[in-house]
């Protein structure tokens, strides 16, 4: 008897452990993307948007369908970049680029008339994260965080990678990260939860942040299903975020959330509450979305917010000076597409912030897109550059009145 | 001119596919030569433990030879072959074997497990990403029919967390698969008629 209750315990206990990656319902875990889907949906046609295998030739990237307001115009700066994604500017000009399933991270140097791509890291695990500091380049993969020292000077024989940090989950699910420098001079990044929706482990759904080092890890803010893009406001230096919300709970339900983390340590909701008032149907049981903080701007639902960066530039009019730019992917599990645009924040102390499109067009007239906006970086002279990971390209805006 | 015919139907054929709307079908006849050795002429490959490319999505061959080519698959016969391709050899070479009808291969399966490992697909959720029929969509490839020994050894691959995946839905798939689980799999997989997929 006694032996059989061990038993039953130790199948309890290791069930529990594995219990993030087991929806209720189904005996094994569907795929990632398929997870929490209710049984009324399982011959849903809806199913993440494939990524291309190569970018697309400049002749196939209709950069002129991208509307912006007055006076702004799109251009396309660089092609080639297959998956392009986060963007960092090296000391001397160049302009480092990163990717997720493709596994490169690319160096590139602008050359007035023409962009050079040069691949210096390839066959990586999904490394989406890339920050420069101190002549230093430091990428982010999905199980660690590693630098390539006075890279700027090498980019045709790249240094070898270094590890700065290594104690991380190693699940793919989310788990690729977006990488910065906080005004703070430590490097912070996302720990996705490893699912569409479940509890999970205590390590996942955060924002982390440690010392270039590698030395003082530690949390900075929870319940965050996954945040790959932030950003320090200008004057506040206070950490704004973008998270994607979870999918399968309806086409207009729940909002991603535009996010507003000013201090350690708090707790963003999820997977109990989602966009600070809903309750989530199986895990919101005996919370309260009270005991959360409630998102700054419900974004809209599946929209998929990307890269935060707030504007700090001459070029554009003086009323977009600390605007916060917001890329959107877009959409994959709603009928009708969402997303797929570049939004503005304007944030406006006691009042609620404003929220407004700067750039669309990437849906064509059948309402499938030809390319995705992920991430915005500023030029020196105050124009931006924003990075398309489905058409492998990069544009640039400006403006002239 | 029949270059820009053959471009069209590549067009029509895979409708929001940019880049297969770029790749040209006969480049890749042409730059398939080296490859016919294992794979076939038409990409329907008799080497057992050799996969069959016949009717696999483009996306699916681009990525293969992508992860080849970097290093991320490792291969010591397909690395030397993979080395040196462009995004557009890899692109055409893609746009080719979709192309082509995929032929069953002539493995000697095993009825007892076939029958065990039908359950399986389902339970195990090939499908929702393979498709029902299990004839592969996107960068997800087509199973019914391949060669059982390259079934075998790429499930146990993935289970063991060895084998090269895209973004690592089939190590989290594979991983609760039993040894006796993953013989059955492929045994139903090997099975099966493979149909090219649907036109898109």
């Amino acid at each position: 008897m006694r032996r059989n209750v061990a038993i039953v315990l130790t199948a309890l206990l290791l069930g529990a452990s594995a219990l993030w990656l087991m929806p209720a319902s189904a005996q094994q875990a569907p795929p990632p993307w398929k997870q929490g889907q209710p049984a009324d949906l399982a011959n849903s046609p809806l199913a993440p948007v494939p990524q291309p295998p190569a970018p697309k030739a400049p002749g196939e990237i209709p950069v002129d369908k991208i509307k912006l307001p007055a006076g702004f115009k799109a251009s396309l700066w660089a092609s080639g970049v297959n998956n392009a994604r986060a963007m960092t500017w090296g000391d001397k000009g160049t302009l480092f680029v990163s990717s997720r399933v493709v596994g490169n991270v690319y160096a590139i140097v602008d050359k007035g008339n023409m962009r050079e791509v040069k691949t210096i890291a390839k066959g990586l695990n999904q490394p989406n994260g890339v920050a420069f500091r101190n002549g230093t380049l430091y990428i982010a993969e999905i199980h660690r965080i590693t630098k390539m020292e006075g890279i700027e000077d090498k980019l045709d024989s790249p240094p070898a990678m270094t590890v700065v940090y290594d104690t991380l989950p190693k699940d793919a699910p989310h788990g690729w990260k977006y990488l910065a420098f906080g005004p703070d001079g430590k490097l912070y990044f996302n720990i996705g939860a490893p699912c569409n929706i479940c509890i999970p482990p205590d390590t996942h759904a955060n924002i982390s942040r440690v010392n270039p080092d590698g030395t003082g890890f530690e949390y900075w803010a929870f319940g965050v299903r996954n945040s790959v893009g932030f950003d320090w406001h200008p004057v506040t230096k206070e950490l704004y975020f973008a998270t994607h919300a979870r999918d399968w709970m309806g086409e207009d339900v729940p909002s991603d959330r535009f996010d507003h983390a000013p201090t350690k340590g708090l707790h963003f909701g999820f997977p109990y509450c989602h966009q600070g008032d809903i309750l989530d149907p199986e895990f919101g049981k005996g919370r309260s979305c009270g005991e959360f903080a409630a998102p700054l701007i419900k974004t809209g639902p599946h929209v998929a917010g990307n890269g935060v960066m707030f504007y700090t530039g001459a070029m554009f009019p003086p009323e977009y000076k600390n605007r916060a730019f917001l890329a959107q992917r877009g959409s994959w599990n709603r009928t009708q597409k969402t997303g797929y645009k570049v939004m503005m924040v304007t944030l406006r102390s006691g009042d609620v912030p404003k929220y407004e499109t700067f750039a669309e067009g990437f849906l064509d007239g059948g309402g499938q897109p030809w390319g995705r906006p992920v991430y915005t970086t500023q030029m020196k002279d105050g124009s931006i550059l924003l990075a398309d990971d489905y058409a492998g390209a990069i544009y640039r805006i400006t403006y002239q009145k | 001119m029949l270059r820009l015919t053959a471009l069209l139907v590549a067009l029509l054929a895979t409708g929001s596919a940019a880049v297969a709307s770029a790749a040209d079908r006969d480049a890749g006849r042409r730059k398939s030569a080296p490859c016919a050795a294992c794979h076939g002429p038409d990409g329907n490959a008799t080497i057992p433990g050799t996969p069959s490319l016949a009717g696999q999505p483009a996306y699916f061959t681009h990525w293969q030879l992508l992860k080849y080519r970097d290093g991320r698959r490792q291969d010591a016969q397909m690395a030397p072959f993979a080395v040196n391709l462009t995004d557009e050899d890899m692109g055409d070479l893609a746009a080719f074997y979709a192309a082509q009808a995929p032929r069953k291969r002539a493995s000697v399966v095993d009825a007892a497990r076939v029958t065990a490992g039908e359950p399986l697909a389902k339970q195990h959720h090939c499908t929702s990403c393979h498709t029902p029929a299990l004839t592969g969509q996107n960068q997800v490839p087509l199973l019914a029919g391949q060669d059982l020994a390259y079934l075998q050894k790429l499930l146990r691959g993935f289970r063991d967390g060895t084998a090269s995946d895209l973004d690592g839905t089939m190590t989290m798939a594979a991983k609760p698969l039993t040894p006796e689980d993953v013989e059955n799999l492929a045994h139903y997989l090997a099975s099966l008629t493979p149909t090219p997929p649907p036109p898109r």
